[in-house]
This record gives C-alpha cells, structure tokens and sequence, in this order.
C-alpha cells in the first residue's frame, strides 16, 4: 500500500489542453473517487496514474517515488478496466494467474493466490471457464480477482461499473466497498456516476473541464459545495437553482418575493446572487403563504420511500423530494418554501458565498 | 383452384429469386463447373496432342504418381512447393505479422509506410517476375552491384543460376510481391483486438515479445486462418513467378520446378520438348485439385479451433 501524490499535473494532446493543472493528495488506504461529467479529464487522469498516458506537465508519485517515466508493469499497481479487459482466449483462472505466471511466481504460489482470490470473490466455481461463458458481474468480479492476486500498492478502477443493469451496480458497489474495507489497499477510482461517489469513497475529487472543482468526504461536498458546479452535480436529484438579487429581507426573486434567508450573507445588499436549495430542503406550504415560491405541480414521480415532485415556478422547474406519502394532484397550485438553513448562496462566478 | 393472396405472394417471392439465381447458376455451370469436370474426364483418356483416345482408367494417374518418367519429375516438384510454403509461411506470413505490429504501433509516416508496403501487392506479378530477375542479374543486377560496392565480393552469385541459392531467390520475390497482403490483414485482425486488453497486459507486465506471443498472436487467429489457408493454396498452385523468373523448366536443373510448372509443360508442353500429353497434365491439375481442397479444408478446421470470440 502507499500513498499518492498529484503535483500540478498537466495533459495536452497538441494544442488541446486535457488536464489543465491538477494537485490531488491520495492518502495510504484511502478510497477516493474522481467524478465528473464527460470529458472531464477524469479517466486521463486515472490513465496517467496507471502510465498509459504521457504527463505533458507535473509529477505523480507513488509512494515514495516519482514515476512520471516508469512503466506502467513497475508502478506495482493494478487496474480495472470499464470493459473489463479480460483475455478471451484465457480461462478464468489463466487470467487471474497471468501477471504471475510473467513475474516467474511458482505454479503452485500462483494456485494459491489465484485460489485465495477466487474464493473471496466467489469465483471459485468459474475457474475453468472463459470471459465469454460468464455474465457481465462474474466478469467484473474476474477483472477485480485478476487486480487482486498482484496485492498491488494502488488499485485504479476506469469506471467499472457503467456496462452493468442497475440492479447488479448496487450490488457491485458494495462489493467493491467491502473488498477494500477487506484489503485497505490504496484505491483510485473514476465514475461519472455521483451516486458511485457519494456511497463509496472517503475522498470525492469533483473534476469538470481539467481542473478540480473541489476535493471532500462525501457529505462535506453534499452540505457546503464549493462552487454551483459541485453543488448541482453531487446530489440526486440535483439542487434547484434560484436567481434573485440580495436585499435587506432576504433574496428577492424577479417577480419581487422575497425569500427569507436565516443568517447575513458576506455580500452588500444588491448583489445579484443565486440561491441553491436541494430538492429535499423545499417545503410545501398551502398556496399564498408569504416568503414561499408560488407553483403548479407537474410531475408526480412515487419511488415507494419517497415521493419526487417536478413542479413549474419562476424560472423554470423546480424539483422536490416529500420523505411522507404525497396526496398532491397534477396542476394543483402549490407554494414552496425553502428551509432557509439549508440554503446555499452563489455569487455571479458561481462561488459559495459564505454567511457572516 | 383459386390461389389466395398469400400463395400469390409467396410465388411473386420465389419467382424473384429465381429471377436473381437462375442467370448466376447458369453462368457459373457452363464457365466454371464444366471445364473443371472436363478436364477432371479429360484425365481418363488417352491423348494425342489436341485429339481424344481410348478410355484408360487410372493409367495417367499411376503413370503421374508411380512411373518411371513422369513420378521423379512430380515428387521433385512438390518437395519443392513445400519447400515455398514452409518459407513463405514464415518469410511472407511472419514477416507480414511482425510488420503489422510495426503499423499498428503507428510510428512515424506509418500512413505512408501502410501504403508502401502493399504497393508491391497490386503490381503486375509478370513484371515483379521482371524486375526480381533483373535486380538478380549477375552482371549488372543491383544486388551483386551492392555486394560489390560494400566488398563484399566473395557473397556475389549468380542467384538464379546457382542451384542452392535459385529456389531462394524465387521464394524471397514472391515474399517481397505478397507480404503487404499478409500485413495488411493482420493489421486489421490486431486493430480489431480492444485496446484496453493490450492494455492490461502491459499494466500485467508483458515485454513487448510476450504481448506479441501470449496476447497479439492468439487474438489475431481469424487472419491466421485466412493467411495460412490462401498461402496454402498459393504455394501449391504457385506459376507466375518461377514461370517468369526461371523458366518452364524450373532451371537451373529442375531445383525450381514447381507442380504448375510440371503441369503446363506436361499438359501444353514447351519449346525444349515439344510433348504435349492432356491426359497427364489433367490427370496432375486433379490430384493437385483434390490434395488442395482435402489439406486446405483440414487446415481450416484446425485453425478456425484457435479462433476466439471477444
């Protein structure tokens, strides 16, 4: 196991900058996550950790040491591709011992560890068979056994749960927490899925157009986001944006409600600022009552734990999330009001303002 | 009997196919399977030049496999087209993978170099046949000339007269001619192979030998048994060049002769002898025939066993 270091790193294919300068501390164990919608630069990012990519600028360091021009097979880490990338001319068990069988370890070491691994991933009886008589999990899980029986310093993970249904993502997902929470081996992993993130890492690195955006444990980056990036893409469903401008009472909306706020946000009145409210931070209130959001419900969407509604306010839809049973129609008139110690104020760049 | 709508589709269907089958069959029935039975009947008979004899059973096969004149003549030939197929397979069919690979890496001006490679391959094989023998000329052939400008004096022969060295020489320019189709067709088969599994393999810790043997190799199968498969073959049906380059009488003293050289001068003979016997050259092009289709079916089966689904 080791710790990793992202010092300034940069990515250029041409003229075309990829990775525009990005510094990530990776501690020794730790699970973090790299998230971002696509093109983000996350999987460079993952692939120039792995030596599959160039570094145009910076330094990665695994480790003690700097491996910006070591070889992906000496960085001692293992990956797990999106495809899986199994040898479909290999058995299960071939595949699993492959690294081994190159590093000259003995046949009967390589039964052993590719016997221990198998067991633990419950593939044990999948041994003599080929990628291609095995289900999407199975392979997934292959891919994970194949990563394991290294004992690597770093396991890095390219989104490898985007080819599965999403019943057995949630299982997945567990299993892959539980394999760490097992091995304590130092894990990069990259999704553009936010729900992968938040449930799985102790580190998110929220990434979008080559720079991080923010670095948090997952409810740090759930309760105080950085910037209205962060705060409309980790969440689902994603925070509801209100544009208004900061006066004495609160943020007055462009119809001319005022949104009452709980505490003295560090800008002058005046300001044109943007309120963020997550879907289950709005309340329902009776239609008219003062300091609330008058709008018309338009989609009911019953999950069975709770229920979503999709309502038409000013500026656009809003969404809302009941934790009780909704007996609300569609087109009823509704008033929503935003728990005002729940909401979170953007300035014009899109940066969090913070209250005094 | 009134015909319902459905059977009058059915028919409309079925005269349509026919329509498109029939002129294909036909076609193919009075230009290609006749001939080939032809000359497959052709083989029972005794000839005098163009004029048809007696019925003779198997006597021009015997007489082609077994007899004293002809069997020498024969078995020398076909050692020799093996000799052609273990070398091409390794110079033209190898040589074609490792270049592949080259390709595949995408080194620099490699688009150029893609096109280059199997320029040779759409060339004329008469004026291939050509160029080698000039380039072999021990006079003034360019590859003596090398050798002499380098002083390397004692190496200069003349190739296509020297029985050791003649086959050889024959071999490499049917190489030289072929080898960016072998290339070509593996580069397809390697670009076919996702990414992600080299990869791995890389992340696995392969040298660059062990991808290309436990990795690349097996995954390039299907073009293995398309390559391996058409160099049979051509290795055994193999004309133009030597016919070209050395002659119908696979000179010098009979170290190039090659089965379809022993046909063509058997079958239609040539200027030194002035034979012409049909009965034994079909009686040859058959046994050719049916040891091609037999081995080549075989070879296909066992190589298409290595192949893989991805």
């Amino acid at each position: 196991m080791a710790n990793v270091a992202i010092r300034d790193v940069r990515k250029s294919f041409g003229a075309v900058s990829i990775i525009k300068g990005v510094d990530v501390d990776i501690q020794d164990g730790e699970f973090v996550i790299l998230v971002g919608p696509s093109g983000c630069g996350k999987s460079t990012l993952l692939r120039m950790i792995a030596g599959l990519e160039d570094i145009t600028g910076g330094d990665i360091r695994i480790g003690s040491r700097i491996v910006n021009d070591v070889p992906p097979k000496d960085r001692d880490i293992a990956m797990v591709f999106q495809s899986y990338a199994l040898y479909p001319h290999m058995t299960v068990a071939e595949n699993m011992a492959f690294s081994l069988k190159l590093k000259g370890v003995s046949q009967a070491e390589q039964k052993k560890r590719v016997g221990d691994a198998a067991a633990s991933l419950g593939l044990t009886p999948l041994l003599d068979r080929y990628p291609r008589q095995l289900s999407g999990g199975q392979r997934q899980r292959v891919a994970m056994g194949r990563a394991i029986v290294r004992d690597p310093q770093v396991f890095l993970f390219d989104e490898p749960l985007s080819n599965l249904d999403a019943k057995l993502r949630v299982q997945m997902r567990a299993e892959i927490k539980e394999l760490h929470q097992r091995l304590k081996t130092t894990t990069i992993y990259v999704t553009h899925d936010q729900i992968e993130a938040m449930t799985m890492a102790d580190k998110i690195v929220v990434m979008h157009d080559g720079i991080v955006e923010q670095i948090g444990a997952p409810l740090d980056l759930y309760d105080r986001p950085a910037n209205r990036f962060v705060a409309g893409f980790i969440g689902s469903p994603a925070m509801n944006f209100l544009d208004g401008r900061l006066e004495e009472g609160g943020l007055v909306l462009p119809s001319g409600t005022v949104l009452p706020l709980d505490l003295r946000p560090s800008v002058p009145a005046g300001t044109k600022i943007t309120l963020g409210i997550r879907p289950e931070h709005l309340q329902i209130a009776p239609a008219g009552t003062p300091g609330s959001i008058p709008a018309t419900v338009s989609v009911i969407e019953p999950t069975g734990a709770d229920t979503t509604l999709i309502v038409k306010a000013e500026g656009g839809n809003l969404t809302v999330v009941l934790r009780e049973r909704c007996t609300l129609k569609a087109g009823e008139a509704v008033a929503l009001r935003p728990v005002p110690q729940q909401a979170h104020l953007f300035d014009e760049q899109g940066k969090r303002i913070a209250f005094v | 009997m009134p015909v319902s709508p459905k059977q009058a589709r059915t028919l409309k269907h079925r005269s349509w196919v026919a329509f498109l089958v029939i002129p294909s069959i036909v076609f193919m029935s009075l230009f290609v399977v006749y001939p080939i039975l032809s000359a497959f009947a052709y083989a029972f008979y005794d000839w005098q030049g163009l004029a048809r004899g007696e019925f003779v059973g198997l006597k021009n096969f015997r007489e082609v496999l077994f007899g004293a004149t002809m069997a020498p003549v024969v078995w020398n030939a076909f050692l020799h087209n093996v000799y052609a197929l273990i070398a091409l397979m390794i110079v033209q069919n190898g040589g074609g993978f490792f270049l592949a690979w080259l390709l595949y890496k995408e080194p620099f001006g490699f688009r150029f170099h893609r096109v280059a490679v199997f320029v040779p391959v759409v060339l004329s094989t008469i004026i291939v046949g050509f160029l080698w023998k000039l380039f072999l000329n021990p006079n003034f052939g360019v590859i003596n000339q090398a050798l002499y400008s380098l002083g390397l004096d004692a190496l200069a022969k003349p190739w296509l007269g020297d029985s050791s060295t003649a086959l050889g020489a024959l071999i490499l320019a049917n190489a030289w001619h072929f080898v960016g189709f072998p290339t070509l067709v593996y580069l397809a088969g390697m670009q076919r192979i996702p990414p992600e599994i080299i990869e791995a393999a890389r992340l696995d810790g392969t040298s660059e030998w062990q991808l290309l043997k436990n990795i690349v190799w097996p995954l390039v199968a299907p073009s293995t048994t398309i390559l391996f498969t058409l160099l049979f073959i051509g290795a055994f049906n193999w004309f133009e060049i030597p016919y070209v380059m050395v002659g119908l009488d696979g000179s010098p003293f009979g170290t190039t002769d090659v089965l379809g050289l022993v046909f063509y001068r058997t079958a239609f003979g040539n200027q030194s002898a002035s034979i012409q016997n049909f009965g034994l050259g079909s009686a040859l092009a058959t046994l050719l025939f049916l040891f091609i289709v037999v081995f080549a079916s075989m070879l296909t089966l066992w190589l298409r066993r290595r192949e893989i689904q991805f």
